[in-house]
């Protein structure tokens, strides 16, 4: 390893081959954004395979120079964007098809080019270093061009920034604000035939789609924001482009491979690994949600039998659909959190605190059930189903709503009763007042109390003074009513606190 | 008063299929425009070609006397929710400010004013605190919300809206209505493709009935009538039955 630190930092073709892999990493990360998210990694490909004729013929023409290779890369790549958007526009050929034709048949004539060349002349032009990079021969007119390619491309991404952003997140938007989309088209295609020839001598054209779209894709599993997804994608290129060349240099094999493969491997780790989007958080999440489902379930068939007066294990067992010892261990969960009480003995009971989380699902149920019945016209006996699934599923914020455009029902389609939310049936019983004091009427009162109250020309927001009380009743003043109210009825008169 | 669209014998077709054929229309500012009818009756056609987005075969259109070309800051597009990746790395707040981009020349950043003007037009649809959201953890209605506030950051005197009430919530409904009046109140020209003929005369005071052809055109208690309905909608009358449009 040492050893390859010094060649790196010492040899002069070393130090070229570093510092242009670095640079096509950085460059082909930020530009392969941009492709990936306009679904263009077959024209990136295309592109890259296309500029073979075009360095074949420059070199007939002008020999070895790197900018003959630029300006015959570029011309090639012209042509073939051009046949290309020909083909799609006046034959009905299939656009990926018209895509695949041109460049095979360019790359074809590429090909022919240099077997053609490299009989007659005698001259060295290897179709290898073509195809998979030669890195490690970079000269330094080589390096020149491609750090003014690069600057050229950063520089274009920096100031035509909102262009891109609009015409890649949503074309017809940017046209209607006056950015001519096909332009935008035309000039990330110009850019990226400027990368490839850029990459040309350090991953070669086959490769180099690969430095565009898996460091780019790689970084989209890891931000949401497309800034963001630029810096980590041309990171990423870059330490791709490094450790393959030192993994190259370590093993004496062609540094492009290496560099293509280091960046897959990083893009495999992070499909595992990545915070939200990795298959491994994601497998959690699942899990989660699983257990969290179960535990509820649990709660809310004890519930039942609590009401009932059989809650036990055996009559827990019947009515979940795993098995027992899964029970065992989520009862002792459920224990610890003090939501259902387990004895030395097995005998279970249910805390208030776990009534209450029971009653939460309930509620979630039987309100979906309700709005299945009044908004979407399913009947009674479809809704059961789509509601047990529903209740570990809603969020206290949408049941909320769900809840109020409902009208606050009181009883679900079946009849039964709709538990109130967390901490509303806490409620502020008019019993609760003394003599003397004044109570206003809540108004968040169960249907039946406000039937109650109407009937006794009692309504929300009234304002009550308490006169008399005893073991019965309790006797309030309104205006110039007096009513003797049971207390059995107080009791479940809801009062503002 | 000069209308702010005008469209003079508009016809549009694609691959020798006629789309619309010879519209004309004189749209005013301050009025609240649905534009009713069936599918394939070319309103998105007509939306497509007052925005400038396809080519015109016969007739001409004016905004604000002028040519779209040149009046493209003048009017703001609310496409549908379908149309869009919605998967794209991007929040809430950069959309929004897509608005503000026509606004700007190449090398101005935006400022301050940009991000203000950004946050009202989010406070305004109830979206504010979804602004560091990235987009596909939107809800449908949310989303449209999203395209709206970027519609209102553009400051524009004309706007195309693509059926903005297709599958969002209530709350949306109301917010959305709320802009429209507040827009309409300012003297702003819209546009609405709706598909719910029973709220039409709720939310709209004018009305554009299209099919291929202009059916009519004008203040809805005029225009929105049994008989220029059942002419727009023709062979897909029985829909209308279930609406209660038609006995």
């Amino acid at each position: 390893m040492e050893q390859i630190l010094e060649i790196l930092f010492t040899e002069t073709w070393a130090i070229r081959a570093l510092i242009a892999s670095m640079i096509v990493g950085l460059t082909c990360g930020v530009l392969g954004c941009f492709v990936v998210l306009r679904n263009m990694s077959l024209v990136g490909d295309a592109l890259a395979h296309s500029i073979l004729p075009g360095v074949v013929f420059a070199f007939i023409l002008v020999g070895y120079s790197a900018l003959g290779f630029f300006a015959g890369a570029v011309i090639a790549s012209f042509l073939t964007a051009i046949g290309i958007t020909w083909i799609q526009h006046n034959i009905k050929t299939k656009n990926d098809a018209a895509i695949g034709i041109v460049f095979t048949a360019m790359f074809s004539i590429g090909v022919m080019g240099i077997s053609f060349v490299s009989k007659s002349g005698g001259v060295h032009l290897d179709l290898k270093d073509f195809l998979f990079g030669n890195v490690l021969g970079v000269s330094n007119q080589d390096l020149y061009l491609t750090a003014f390619i690069a600057v050229y491309v950063f520089l274009s991404i920096i100031i035509f920034y909102r262009y891109l952003f609009a015409t890649t997140f949503q074309p017809v938007i940017a046209e209607t604000m006056g950015i001519s989309v096909r332009m935008v088209h035309y000039f990330v295609m110009l850019l990226l035939s400027f990368t490839v020839v850029a990459s040309l001598q350090t991953v070669g054209v086959i490769l180099v789609v690969a430095m565009l779209i898996t460091p780019a894709s790689t970084a989209l599993l890891l931000s949401d924001r497309l800034k963001y997804v630029l810096l980590i994608s041309a990171f990423l290129g870059l330490i791709s482009a490094v450790i393959g060349l030192i993994v190259s240099i370590a093993l004496q094999t062609t540094p492009g491979p290496a560099m293509a493969v280091t960046a897959t491997v990083i893009y495999l780790l992070v499909a595992m690994f990545a915070p939200r989007k990795g298959l491994i958080s994601r497998s959690i999440r699942k899990s989660r949600q699983n257990r969290k489902i179960n535990l509820e379930d649990i709660l809310k068939q004890s519930l039942k039998l609590n009401e009932k007066g059989k809650l036990n294990v055996l009559n827990l067992t019947e009515r979940i659909t795993f098995g027992h010892s899964k029970l065992h261990r989520y009862l002792k969960y459920l224990n610890a959190n003090k939501l259902i009480k387990m004895e030395e003995n097995g005998a279970l009971s249910m805390t208030p605190a776990g009534i209450e989380e029971a009653n939460q699902l309930v509620r979630a149920h039987r309100l979906w059930e309700t709005y299945l019945v009044a908004r979407i016209g399913l009947t009674e006996e479809q809704i059961h189903e789509d509601a047990e699934k529903y209740e570990h599923l809603l969020t206290e914020e949408i049941l909320d709503e769900v809840d109020a455009s409902l009208g606050y029902p009181r009883t679900d389609p079946h009849g039964s009763p709709i538990p109130y939310k967390k901490g509303w049936h806490k409620i502020n019983p008019l019993s609760n007042t003394k003599i003397g004091q004044t109570a206003v009427i809540a108004n968040d009162q169960p249907q039946q109390i406000i039937s109650r109250l109407w009937e006794m020309r009692l309504s929300p927001a009234d304002k009550l003074e308490v006169t008399a009380r005893n073991e019965e009743a309790i006797t309030i003043q309104w205006k110039e009513i007096k009513l003797k109210i049971p207390n059995s009825l107080a009791e479940k008169i809801n009062i503002e606190n | 008063m000069d209308p702010v669209i005008k469209v003079e014998g508009l016809s549009v077709s694609y691959d020798r299929k006629r789309v619309l054929t010879n519209v004309y229309l004189d749209l005013h500012a301050g009025n609240t425009y649905g534009v009713i009818g069936p599918n394939g009756a070319g309103k998105s056609t007509l939306f497509k070609a007052i925005l400038g987005l396809l080519e015109i075969n016969t007739g001409k259109i004016r905004v604000e006397g002028s040519t779209i070309d040149q009046k493209k800051k003048k009017l703001a597009y609310i496409p549908q929710r379908n149309e869009v990746d919605w998967s794209f790395p991007a929040i809430v707040m950069d959309i929004v400010l897509m608005g503000r981009y026509p606004h700007k020349n190449l090398f101005q950043k935006l400022n301050s004013l940009d991000y203000e003007i950004a946050n009202d037009a989010m406070e305004e649809l109830g979206i504010l605190n979804l602004k560091n959201r990235q987009i596909s953890e939107l809800s449908g209605g949310q989303q449209q919300r999203v395209f709206i506030a970027r519609a209102l950051c553009q400051q524009a005197e004309i706007f195309l809206f693509d059926e903005p009430f297709v599958g969002v919530d209530m709350t949306t409904e109301d917010r959305i209505i709320k802009v429209l009046q507040r827009l309409a109140e300012e003297g702003k020209t819209l546009l609405v493709v709706h598909h719910d003929l029973s709220t039409v005369e709720a939310y709209f005071d004018h009305c554009i009935l299209l099919n291929q052809r202009l059916i009519a055109y004008g203040p809805t208690s005029e225009v929105f009538h049994k008989d220029n309905i059942s002419k727009a909608y023709g062979p897909q009358l029985p829909i209308l039955h279930k609406t209660g449009m038609i006995e």
